[in-house]
């Protein structure tokens, strides 16, 4: 091989060891910020407990093994993913439509409608959950509103239960299902959509046969995005949730913040991380499987 | 953009220099002191510390916080504490006092120990409860007939059946009232069986994390009664929401803001120097008028008008209900998981 003809390949080689060079403040951050605490978590939660230090002196599986014998942790761990699941349905269910929406119109509204599905990120997250509870408390807004319409005659209980964390949670993550998706219709051609027309199928056919199919991407990638914030989120249901809402990330900060329990806190956050882990995997396995089988 | 190897080591060299900068910065300061958000950091930051800095010469750094975010940072810190003298909850002041991170006070260093209500001096000064804030009865005057005038009104006056608001268990209040309707109804403070008893008679309830949710489902008219403390409600009055409290016939409860020298602080004589500050009859009462805790120390003087407001003062001091809570450590968690699974 000539000198010439080598030349290219070693400027290649040189501009890879650069990306490779340009990975390792990523790669740092994460080991340093990501997989270290993940690792002290797993040794926090396989100490004994004490009363009389931090943790206890030796190693066990005790945390685990009382949590996943309790009814109770099943229970509320049980809720948390219903919430999570309700909460991913309804905002799909919303949430579509207005992406649909964005990513075709052509109006200059469309803008104003930008801010609007990104007006709950636009506040604090506590001051927005303290308006839901004076819109979904007993004198609530919305009960003074049933009642002076007539619909009800003794107020409903619209928090401090799961109803209310699902309301507000649905609120907070709309967003993040109408961007993914937004992109992702955004990406499909019309001249897909098109063809399908002119082929003789319906506006609703086209949708379901094209549009859809081709979104599930966006659907997966947002369905996703709106299930792990939802199961992980505190400050919702720490403030809406009560005793009835209770959900594994509040239990996990009341064992470690309130009760000092590292050890027993710290079993908890990982069981809540796998049982998230298996869920993903498996909704990821099922979602791949019907993408392969769309026409 | 291409990187030499050069260039990437400057660059790592200046990233890592900035992360270590603001560290050894720390290192050279001197005392940390822990306080609450709010009314506390205000009161912290514009008359607290700067007369303690022309009263001592000392120029703390301030951390604002809960006292459960300074156990944490206490704890994390492992034999290198952030602070050197810790502020929090007496019930919780006793966690970090049981793993062995707290030293006894030395006295002499701290003259104003003497002028203190002794009641608030842990046995061999292992601890100074320097802040008390008395917790009462708070009702709403527009939506309650009859004001109580009894812890056991909760239980009898019909009116407050599936009204009253408590505080949560991982609350301090929570503990302290599990502890009072222990003592009220059973053989004594430590009697749970019968105080979980007596309290599941007052469900369905409100159950609030911190006095300002307290505060905030009695203005929603979700609460028409709750145990609260007396900063919380004369806030409220003062900005005239329709509550009062009342100093139960039975005695009051009070959040009680135990000081504690950490053992691995490195600035303890500064500590010593803080608590005495803290202690200082003027500067006690200078707390009462901002945020209507009651004076801790016996020379602090209170005016009638201010009494009328914070009436647990002076000889009525003696009306506050103080538990120990080293006894209670080891039952913490078992009774915090009792509360989450039998009061929902």
């Amino acid at each position: 091989m000539s000198a010439v003809e080598a030349a290219p390949r070693i400027e290649s080689r040189s501009n890879r060891g650069s990306a490779t060079w340009m990975v390792v403040p990523a790669l740092v951050l994460l080991i340093g910020f990501f997989a270290l605490p993940y690792l002290t978590i797993i040794t926090m939660s396989l100490r004994e407990a004490s009363t009389r230090a931090v943790y206890g002196e030796g190693f066990t599986l005790a945390h685990y093994t009382s949590a996943l014998r309790d009814f109770y942790i099943w229970g509320i761990l049980g809720r948390t993913l219903l919430i999570g699941a309700t909460v991913t349905v309804i905002s799909l269910l919303l949430g579509y439509p207005v992406a649909y929406h964005l990513a075709k119109s052509r109006s200059r509204w469309t803008s104003l409608l930008y801010i609007f599905v990104l007006s709950p990120l636009l506040v604090g997250l506590v001051v927005r959950t303290f308006a839901w509870m004076i819109i979904l408390s007993n004198n609530g807004v919305a009960n003074q509103a049933l009642q002076a319409v007539g619909l009800i005659d003794f107020p409903l209980q619209l928090m401090n239960n799961s109803l209310g964390v699902t309301i507000a949670l649905t609120h907070v993550f709309l967003p993040f299902i109408i961007l993914p998706l937004l992109g992702n219709l955004q990406a499909i051609s019309p001249d897909l959509a098109m063809a399908s027309r002119s082929l003789g199928a319906s506006r609703m056919r086209t949708f379901w046969k094209v549009t859809l199919p081709l979104s599930m991407p966006g659907i997966q990638a947002g369905t996703i995005l709106v299930f792990v914030l939802s199961i992980s989120a505190y400050v919702t249901p720490a403030m809406l949730g009560g005793t009835g809402g209770r959900t594994m990330s509040v239990l996990v900060v009341q064992y470690l913040v309130d009760n000092f329990r590292w050890p027993a806190g710290a079993a908890l956050a990982i069981i809540m991380a796998a049982v998230a882990v298996i869920f993903v995997g498996l909704y990821l396995r099922l979602t791949a499987r019907a993408m392969r089988r769309l026409p | 953009m291409k990187l030499t190897r050069r260039e990437f080591a400057v660059g790592m060299t200046a990233a890592i220099a900035s992360m270590t900068l603001p560290r050894l910065a720390t290192a050279q300061s001197s005392l940390v002191v822990p306080t609450y958000g709010g009314l506390w950091a205000k009161f912290w930051e514009e008359q607290l510390l700067p007369g303690l800095t022309s009263a001592t010469g000392i120029q703390p750094q301030l951390d604002v916080g809960l006292g459960k975010d300074f156990v944490a940072k206490i704890r994390a810190g492992g034999d290198r504490s952030p602070y050197s003298i810790f502020m929090g909850n007496e019930n919780i002041a006793a966690v970090l006092r049981a793993e062995g991170f707290f030293e006894p006070f030395d006295l002499a260093k701290v003259p104003n120990a003497a002028k203190t209500y002794p009641q608030f001096i842990n046995k061999d000064a292992k601890g100074i409860r320097a802040i008390v804030s008395p917790i009462g009865l708070a009702y709403r005057t527009d939506l309650v007939k009859t004001a109580p005038t009894s812890w056991h009104d909760l239980w009898e006056n019909p009116e407050f059946k599936g009204k009253t608001g408590l505080y949560q268990i991982g609350n301090t209040g929570a503990v302290l009232f599990l502890r009072l309707v222990a003592e009220l109804f059973g053989n004594g403070p430590d009697d749970f069986d019968t105080a979980f008893a007596k309290i599941k008679e007052l469900l369905p309830f409100t159950q609030a994390s911190w006095s300002g949710e307290v505060a905030t489902a009695l203005i929603r008219g979700d609460a028409i009664i709750a145990p609260v403390d007396w900063t919380e409600i004369m806030t409220l009055q003062d900005k005239g929401a329709p509550v009062a409290i009342v100093a139960p016939k039975e005695g009051v409860l009070a959040f009680e803001q135990s000081f504690n020298l950490v053992g691995t602080g490195a600035e303890k004589d500064a500590a010593h120097a803080y608590l005495n500050y803290i202690l200082d009859a003027k500067v006690q009462q200078d707390m009462a008028k901002a945020f209507y805790t009651s004076p801790s120390n016996n020379e602090s003087v209170v005016d009638d008008a201010l009494k009328a407001r914070t009436p647990i003062v002076g000889p009525r001091m003696a009306e506050i209900k103080s538990y120990d809570w080293d006894s209670y450590v080891d039952k913490a968690a078992e009774i915090a998981d009792r509360w989450n699974r039998e009061m929902a």
